[in-house]
């Protein structure tokens, strides 16, 4: 069965893109939030095996989210997700409990290997 | 102010980091040149560039901190559909019309640009810059621009005006950005300008 | 008869006569439209905002930017230049959309109560007026007739 993944980012086309990029290579994206609030509720509501999750949203940020799925899930897996190489909020979120992290630009190979790492395949 | 050589070599520098950024990120070349740097009165520029009835899709930036600056990008609405295919990575021609995804495909650009223009003043000057969430607007270009001026002629008569053009090659897009720093980072460029 | 188009930028304002079209485009800001069939002449002027009392900026204040300055201004010029006297003169007024949806101050509705408080004052009567909404506007005073080409973004061309 391939694996669940709820996708976080507040802009549309890199949603799109980066499901793109996922669904051709055999997960399957279950939801998509565009703020930090509503990707703690899906969290809830869907258990997904994975999160990608963008740093810089309005609303509620990255940052808090991942505290919150945390305090839910403390074995939840959870891939950073940032535009800017922001090195001070990247690495509080790897300090806080997040697996990993990708840039954008999103380069496939990167996403793909990131993901395995953090799903353990 | 003095439009000088080596505020115009700042200027360019900034370029080159959002044209390098640009093409990494839609993985085409793309090539911004600077078209012209000048002090400009609001009515005359504002009357010359809102003459033109293109429908644009256009967002704007507001980069603060040490230096302020407003940021526009701006592309015809036609070519706003090629901006989403080529970061979709799907052939030119699939996306047709104005939507969520060409919208969010300027403004990712715009995110793009202006982070680019950010990196020469906080690695190559270390001065610390935030950067506003963008705001897209799909209208008249004059209408873009006038949104995108009023702020500043609220506060000013006369604005410095860096204008570029840019194409992304193979597809012909033409991609219009347009900087304006505030008066008072008008003084901090013409202060790093003459430290060079 | 072939007329010439002078296009007015914001916070500025254009006097002529016919044959003339002035011409904008507008967002949040204001045009107010002067004419007499009279006289064959009118004037456009492009405020950006209702009152003066803030207006003061390092390069001094510009007069046309504002309703309560630029309207009386404008009017000066359009009796100085072409003769047109109060009476003689009506008023068409467009633009004053909401086109920044995050932006809590509705900036367009407070320009177009000034200018129509201004108009007032003077003794100017409005005879037409396309206001708000969330998108721009292109207009074209075409002085031969006083009639103005209205296009909201997305719509069909209207005369008023």
């Amino acid at each position: 069965m391939s694996k669940k993944v709820l996708l976080v980012d507040d802009a549309p086309i890199l949603r799109l893109l980066l499901k793109d990029i996922l669904e051709k290579n055999g997960y399957e994206v279950v939801a998509e939030c565009s703020n930090g609030n509503e990707a703690v509720a899906k969290f809830k509501e869907l258990r997904p095996d994975l999160v990608t999750l963008d740093i810089i949203m309005p609303e509620k940020t990255g940052l808090e989210a991942l505290g919150e799925i945390l305090k839910i899930d403390p074995n939840a897996r959870i891939i950073m997700v940032t535009a800017i190489e922001d090195r001070e909020s990247l690495m509080k979120a790897l300090r806080s409990g997040a697996n990993d992290y990708i840039l954008k630009p999103f380069e496939e190979g990167r996403v793909i290997s990131a993901v395995k790492g953090t799903l353990d395949e | 102010m003095a439009i000088n050589k080596a505020l115009k070599f700042v200027a360019q520098l900034s370029i080159d980091k959002a044209s390098q950024a640009l093409s990494r990120f839609i993985r085409v070349g793309a090539k911004i040149e600077m078209d012209d740097i000048y002090m400009a009165d609001i009515s005359e520029i504002t009357g010359k560039l809102s003459a033109e009835s293109d429908e644009v899709v256009g967002a704007f930036i507001d980069l603060g901190g040490d230096v302020k600056f407003k940021f526009l990008f701006f592309v015809n609405a036609q070519d706003s559909c090629l901006l989403a295919d080529l970061i979709l990575r799907r052939p030119v021609g699939t996306t047709t019309t104005y939507d969520q995804y060409t919208s969010s495909a300027v403004q990712e650009i715009a995110n793009i640009l202006s982070c680019g223009i950010a990196s020469v003043f906080t690695s190559d000057f270390q001065l610390g810059i935030t950067i506003s969430p963008p705001t897209v607007i799909h209208d008249f270009v004059g209408t873009v621009f006038l949104e995108y001026f009023m702020s500043i002629a609220v506060e000013q008569n006369e604005v410095m005006m860096i204008e570029t053009t840019f194409k992304i090659v193979q597809q012909n897009i033409n991609c219009h950005m347009f900087i304006i720093p505030d008066s008072k980072t008008e003084k901090v460029l013409s202060y790093i300008s003459n430290t060079l | 008869m072939n007329s010439q188009e002078i296009v007015v930028g914001i916070a500025d304002y254009k006097v002529a006569k016919a044959p003339v079209v002035l011409s904008t485009n507008l967002g949040s800001c204001i045009a107010v439209c002067l004419y007499s069939s009279l006289h064959k002449a009118g004037s456009m002027l492009h405020i950006i905002l209702p009152d003066s009392s803030s207006g003061i900026n390092k390069d001094g204040i510009k007069t046309a930017k504002f309703a309560d300055t630029g309207i009386p201004e404008m009017f000066n010029k359009l009796q100085q230049v072409c003769g047109v006297g109060i009476n003689d003169c009506v008023a068409k007024l467009f633009g004053g959309a909401k086109i920044l949806q995050q932006v809590s101050n509705n900036i367009g509705q407070a320009n177009e109560i000034a200018a129509r408080a201004v108009l007032k004052q003077l003794g100017i009567r409005v005879v037409a007026a396309k206001t708000g909404g969330e998108k721009g506007y292109r207009v074209k005073f075409d002085l031969i007739t006083g009639k103005v080409q209205c296009q909201i973004f997305g719509e069909e061309i209207m005369e008023y």
